[in-house]
């Protein structure tokens, strides 16, 4: 188990570094518009580059979000519940996010394959639409894998890996 | 059964999740997936899961939110939330409960280079709960400051509540920046008030402080010059035209990365935390927006804001008596729901009745923002208390409640005053956008 979650968590890592890294491009390629704009040379198809790096760093990130135990919840009856009741309700949580990635990939696999027929792109540099709705598929079931592996943590072994490196992310 | 039973049914599964912990983006994918497959079958389900998760995921309005959270992030590391509360401290440090207005003051400097009120209600409470200890301050007080000032965040421009308003309504995230700084403002000024009035009543609350030496004075606010530069760029270059708010929000991230890196205070591993808290804290609303969007087609199916309308439009209430309703209902709820939860599960609902009943959407946009920094501090689940009691370990919980007491009822006032002249609101989106 410890195998899988030193896998897990490289992954994660691994995944919110490439999300930094497109924040940090976002950055540059704004940066460089605006500046190109003052001087009447605009970066030609920045919109592209942010809207299709913005996926990156979404879906890059998820899986950070849910291994720091960023997901927003009420918990207005934590207190009230036991223990193993509140255990059993962290596993069932992390079950249904892995589900709910599953299935978000599916769909979005099932309509990548309507913009490879129809050749859906974007619009001024034409990069193809599917590249990034597969990119977006790999993080999600990449997410989707390490919740699995949390849910089953939590149900089997009493671990909650969140507890390790809990940190508030509510905006 | 009807649309209108399923859709009822639909809401009290979700609240019977929400209240068992599940996480609220996934609660509301559930419900809005499996609402949305009885309705209207699988197929328009998951073409609806791909398209919204997509298209929001991909949405050039969104990147503000990770830009502006670095930008904050990152003047937080690099020591620019101090300098804002050192200039802040020379200024009325001196007067009785000068080092609590002084945190406020901070806090709203904070609020302008950062879209998250736990993020200046962190930061803050780090740099001034100590001061305020170290001069005898009554934590009730100080630790109230902070969790009261952290809610700033989330009204004076950049904010996440905002973007979120804005996405869920369609409506000008500029505009609502811009509608934002005067009640941002209005609120500062009556937190200080509500300090003065305090430590009127009871002095020993709030110490006076040193009296600071016009060297002293001056060289703090030099300090301040950087962060005040960079709020004038942003905002300012928002208000004139310059920028967009996207662009804005990547101009001052990146002003801000250039000068950690000057002063040398920005190194690559404080640049990667703040990246990746960023990118963190954005997948977090994103998510919680994805799912939002599977919720209010199922809403809109079942036909549930409609009854809702004609049952609220029923009583003949004038408009401002159903906009107090709709207030009432925001600040009942958020003494319950987490602040994002609360917008995205009763927008759907509410504002077709806004729309109906020809209330600003602006306006209705800055009320709702100011009640959900209400829920902030209302017990039992005011998030920045808990966020002020995690720097302030020794302040029971219930003295920090207490503390906030007063903070509150300037909320209310201020959010009297709003509705009662909406102008404060709207003069500067109407002034700038016409």
């Amino acid at each position: 188990m410890s195998t899988l979650r030193w896998i897990a968590d490289r992954l994660v890592w691994l995944s919110a570094g490439i999300a930094g890294l497109a924040l940090l491009f976002e950055v540059g390629v704004i940066l460089v518009d605006v500046v190109g704009r003052a001087f009447g040379r605009p970066l030609f198809g920045s919109l592209d580059f942010i809207t299709m790096s913005m996926v990156v760093l979404v879906f890059g990130a998820m899986a950070l979000c849910d291994r720091r135990g960023g997901h927003v919840g009420v918990d207005l009856l934590q207190s009230f519940f036991s223990d193993r009741l509140n255990r059993a309700i962290d596993a069932l949580s992390a079950l249904l996010g892995a589900i709910v990635f599953v299935a978000l990939a599916w769909a979005v696999y099932k309509s990548s394959q309507i913009s490879l027929m129809l050749n859906l792109s974007t619009n001024l540099l034409e990069l193809p639409k599917a590249w990034f709705q597969y990119v977006l598929i790999g993080f999600a079931l990449a997410t989707a894998a390490s919740m699995a592996l949390r849910a089953v943590e939590l149900a089997f072994f009493n671990i909650d890996v969140r507890s390790e490196d809990k940190e508030g992310s509510h905006a | 059964m009807s649309d209108y039973q399923i859709g009822l049914m639909g809401i009290v599964v979700l609240l019977v999740l929400l209240l068992l912990r599940i996480p609220v983006a996934f609660a509301m994918f559930l419900v809005g997936f499996a609402g949305i497959v009885v309705l209207n079958g699988t197929p328009a389900a998951m073409s609806l899961l791909a398209s919204e998760s997509f298209t929001l995921a991909s949405s050039p309005e969104l990147v503000v939110i990770p830009l502006f959270i670095l930008m904050g992030n990152i003047a937080s590391a690099t020591g620019l939330s101090r300098q804002l509360y050192n200039a802040a401290y020379a200024l009325v440090g001196n007067l009785r409960g000068g080092l609590a207005s002084a945190t406020i003051v901070g806090c709203g400097g904070f609020a302008a280079l950062s879209g998250s009120s736990v993020a200046s209600a962190l930061t803050m409470g780090k740099v001034a709960l100590s001061e305020m200890d170290k001069f005898d301050y009554d934590p009730k007080l100080s630790t109230g400051a902070v969790a009261a000032g952290g809610t700033l965040g989330i009204l004076i421009p950049p904010s996440t509540g905002f973007v979120v308003y804005a996405i869920l309504t369609e409506q000008s995230i500029g505009r609502l920046f811009l509608a934002g700084i005067l009640p941002g403002l209005l609120l500062l000024v009556l937190f200080i008030i509500a300090i003065y009035l305090v430590c009127w009543r009871n002095p020993a609350l709030g110490p006076a402080g040193p009296q600071s030496t016009i060297g002293h004075r001056l060289r703090a606010l030099v300090g301040a010059v950087p962060v005040v530069g960079i709020v004038l760029l942003t905002i300012g270059g928002i208000y004139i035209g310059l920028f967009s708010p996207v662009e804005a929000s990547a101009v001052g991230a990146g002003t801000v990365i250039l000068y950690g890196l000057v002063t040398r205070k920005l190194s690559l591993t404080i640049l990667w935390k703040s990246a990746t808290d960023a990118v963190g804290t954005t997948a977090t609303v994103i998510l919680i927006l994805i799912a939002a969007h599977m919720i209010s087609p199922f809403m809109a199916l079942s036909h549930i804001p409609d009854a809702i309308g004609d049952f609220v439009l029923g009583f003949g209430l004038p408009v401002v008596g159903v906009l107090l309703l709709m207030l009432l209902v925001y600040l009942v709820l958020g003494c319950f729901l987490e602040g994002f939860a609360m917008m995205v599960l009763t927008l759907p609902i509410f504002f077709p009745i806004v729309l109906e009943l020809g209330i600003d959407p602006i306006w209705f946009g800055v009320l709702v923002v100011l009640t959900l920094e209400m829920g902030l501090i209302s017990p039992p689940v005011g998030l920045n208390v808990f966020i002020v009691k995690s720097v302030a370990p020794k302040v029971p919980i219930g003295h920090i409640f207490q503390g906030v007491l007063p903070f509150w009822l300037a909320m209310i006032l201020c959010l009297l005053i709003l509705v009662i002249f909406p102008q404060i609101v709207l003069i500067l989106p109407n002034t700038m956008f016409g």
